[in-house]
């Protein structure tokens, strides 16, 4: 009996290796960072599969803040992924300098697929002329409020200066309410503010400059002034924000506790889901408001899209690139406006056939009606004077420090830098 | 001679795996870390001893070699100390024969959850508005002592201190406990009839009676104090501004942060020198012990 079951066993196996030795199948490799959306992507590869047979997507995901450290170490690796995740900025740009991500540009102007785009959404993309990778998600950073407190507080509309900003956060605090939730025990969390105010301090010449790590000196007085601004805010957030997630913060903005918080717009689908009842029906969103003194464009808004890139070191780019190109198009992009509530780079994704709220399609405006986006502060920095920056910028918030003196690290980091480029 | 031939057969499997898995990593190590390089290019410049220097240059070396010596203090003052002192206390006749297991086991239980668990538990304790400390300050009406634990640059590291003491004191305690009970039952007996205390029979028998264990524990806590990593990166990741690294997570830093392997590569070698040298003490100690 068991001899039988022995033999069906090894011929089963024989049978098995046999089918997959005439299936010619090309496999692509693919990395995101939505550990808790797997459906979504499943489902987007499921609809790839099918209409390709003959391209096998083999999918992984890590999460966010690991995703930024596994990253490099996969890339260094014969397993790299033939398409992956990335932030567009400087985040990208050391791995484009180092071969690891595909130029393709011939592949977009190809047969009109650059033209399927909102231009604002894949020009981030461009390194030195040439594309790199294509928009999956937009985003952006507003305000949102809780208008029952507004009104209670006595506050007739949303603060259009920072001025204006600031008195409504006194009036709310006036009434016993946290005017401001800020979760920053990962600090990405405040590079948004810093990102935010550099951008509305100095003109736009100065911030692209002291972007490049090759070039960035940080010596321009308008990042002192933008700290000042900031420090102007502190006192209206929540105790211990340094100790609390975002995540921490944004519960109690959600139950109505906070009057406001700095959210991304990808974040709307999460508060018309988890917020109170309350909150749901009485919320509002304004984008952070101008500095007139500052020399920057008043009219940008800071967030910038997410996307994938191929591989530089791929084995299979044809077969990359069609993925890439069904992972950011039109039909994922329907998915993913009904999956998830999340807009992708692609014009004119919404129509009225589609599930999504009046909330998500207001902020998503925002986005498309801003002058000119900004990057992320954290990601368009090199690695080493963010992390000077970071460290002193939660110092701050605690009080240890004062904006001179941060600048003073961020400037020290920052020549560090400059001559490892020399 | 034939014979030993054939033993030297028998243990090369062994070897070659030790000599490709341990010894190999430790030499490529030091190699690596005359370089300069990344995860994810091929470039590679040779800049000798120059990684160390700036080691030695850079003031977040220096905290987290301090916050590893604190570490080794407190785990030796109450792992080793305080584990003695329950480990006499559990062994004694004040506490009867069920108790005591059930003593045992109470305090060796933290010590088999995983650290991460652990890490996770202590990160909602301290949590300042919803965790069990503050809240606990509170109904002793010491809220003016309210802190957030983990983020305040003067409690950091002393709250991620206290978490490996409650996890790793049963441990150390159990190690000492079963050395107690090794010790001739009549050496006891003969101090009783000579009306010998509690105490002196602590200090004049058990003590010296499990001084090898003694050793052997301090040097197992301070070996483990310096090649920590998972407590800090669960609980703080080396904040708040980096008043908790050790010297574990600084080489994180600089080798998956920074995208520097080399100089990860150097403060790994310093690890290792530290972790060697405190070994070869232990060896040496061990020696004399056996002598005696």
């Amino acid at each position: 009996m068991t001899k039988r079951l022995l033999v069906l066993l090894v011929l089963c196996l024989v049978a098995v290796s046999f089918v997959y030795a005439a299936d010619e199948k090309v496999e692509i490799k693919f990395l995101h960072r939505w550990t808790q959306y797997m459906d979504y992507f499943e489902e987007v590869v499921k609809e790839f599969e099918e209409a390709n047979p003959n391209i096998d997507v083999q999918m992984q995901a890590i999460s966010n803040d690991p995703f930024k450290e596994k990253i490099k170490i996969v890339l260094g690796t014969d397993e790299a992924p033939d398409v992956f995740f990335t932030w567009p900025g400087e985040f990208t740009n050391r791995f484009i300098r180092a071969g690891k991500v595909l130029d393709i540009t011939p592949y977009l102007e190809e047969d009109g697929w650059l033209e399927t785009y909102i231009p604002s959404q894949i020009e981030p993309f461009i390194y030195e002329g040439a594309y790199y990778g294509a928009p999956f998600r937009l985003d952006g950073k507003a305000f949102y409020y809780n208008k029952v407190l507004f009104e209670e507080a006595g506050i007739e509309k949303a603060p259009e200066t920072f001025d204006e900003f600031i008195e409504a956060c006194q009036k709310l605090e006036a009434i016993g309410v946290t005017p401001i939730a800020f979760g920053n025990i990962r600090p990405w969390a405040v590079s948004h503010f810093i990102g935010t105010l550099n951008q509305k301090m100095v003109t736009d010449e100065t911030r692209f400059t002291d972007l490049d790590p090759a070039k960035g000196t940080w010596t321009d007085p308008g990042y002192v002034t933008a700290l000042e601004k900031y420090v102007e805010m502190i006192p209206y957030f929540n105790d211990f924000s340094n100790a609390l997630s975002h995540d921490e913060a944004r519960a109690t903005f959600f139950n109505g506790d906070a009057a406001m918080m700095y959210l991304e717009i990808v974040e709307t689908p999460d508060l018309e889901e988890f917020a109170s009842d309350e909150v749901k029906e009485n919320w509002g969103a304004f984008v952070f408001p101008a500095i007139p003194e500052g020399k920057g464009d008043q009219d940008y808004l800071t967030g910038y899209p997410e996307g994938f890139v191929v591989s530089g070191t791929t084995n299979h780019p044809e077969e990359a690139v069609e993925f890439l190109k069904f992972l950011t198009g039109k039909e994922a992009g329907k998915l993913e406006v009904n999956m998830l509530g999340w807009i992708n780079g692609i014009k004119n994704v919404v129509g009225p056939e589609d599930n999504v709220s009046q909330g998500v399609l207001d902020t998503v405006a925002l986005v498309l009606n801003a002058e000119e986006m900004v990057n992320w502060l954290d990601s368009s920095l090199h690695a080493k004077v963010w992390d000077a920056y970071s460290t002193q910028l939660q110092m701050l918030t605690d009080g240890f420090t004062t904006p001179e003196k941060v600048m003073e690290a961020v400037r020290k980091a920052a020549d560090e830098v400059r001559k490892e480029f020399e | 001679m034939r014979k030993n031939k054939i033993y030297f057969i028998y243990i090369i499997p062994a070897l070659v795996f030790i000599i490709v898995f341990v010894y190999v990593p430790i030499v490529q190590n030091f190699y690596f870390s005359m370089f300069k390089m990344n995860s994810y290019t091929d470039e590679w410049t040779f800049v000798g001893l120059n990684h160390y220097l700036n080691i030695v240059k850079d003031p977040i070396f220096y905290t987290a070699l301090k916050n590893n010596t604190l570490y080794a203090v407190f785990s030796i003052i109450f792992q080793v100390g305080f584990g003695l002192f329950l480990a006499i206390l559990i062994d004694s006749k004040f506490v009867g024969k069920r108790l005591k297991v059930v003593f045992r086991n109470i305090y060796f239980l933290p010590s088999l959850i995983s650290i991460t668990a652990v890490a996770l538990m202590f990160y909602f304790i301290y949590n300042p508005n919803i965790g069990m400390l503050n809240g606990f300050l509170d109904l002793l009406g010491l809220s003016e002592w309210k802190t957030a634990w983990l983020a305040n640059p003067n409690t950091a590291i002393y709250s991620v201190i206290a978490m490996s003491q409650w996890q790793y004191t049963g441990y150390i305690m159990v190690l000492l406990l079963v050395a107690i009970q090794k010790i001739p039952r009549d050496l006891y007996e003969a101090a009783e009839i000579d009306g010998a205390t509690e105490f002196q029979k602590a200090f004049y028998i058990t003590i010296p009676g499990i001084k090898g264990m003694l050793v052997a524990t301090s040097i197992i806590t301070v070996i483990g104090s310096f090649k920590l990593f998972t407590e800090i990166y669960v609980t703080t990741g080396g904040g708040p501004y980096n008043t908790t690294q050790v010297l574990g997570t600084y080489m994180y830093r600089s080798a998956f942060l920074f995208d520097e392997m080399g100089y990860g590569s150097a403060v790994a070698v310093i690890i290792f020198i530290i972790t060697f040298v405190t070994s070869l003490i232990q060896i040496k100690l061990s020696k004399k012990r056996n002598k005696g």
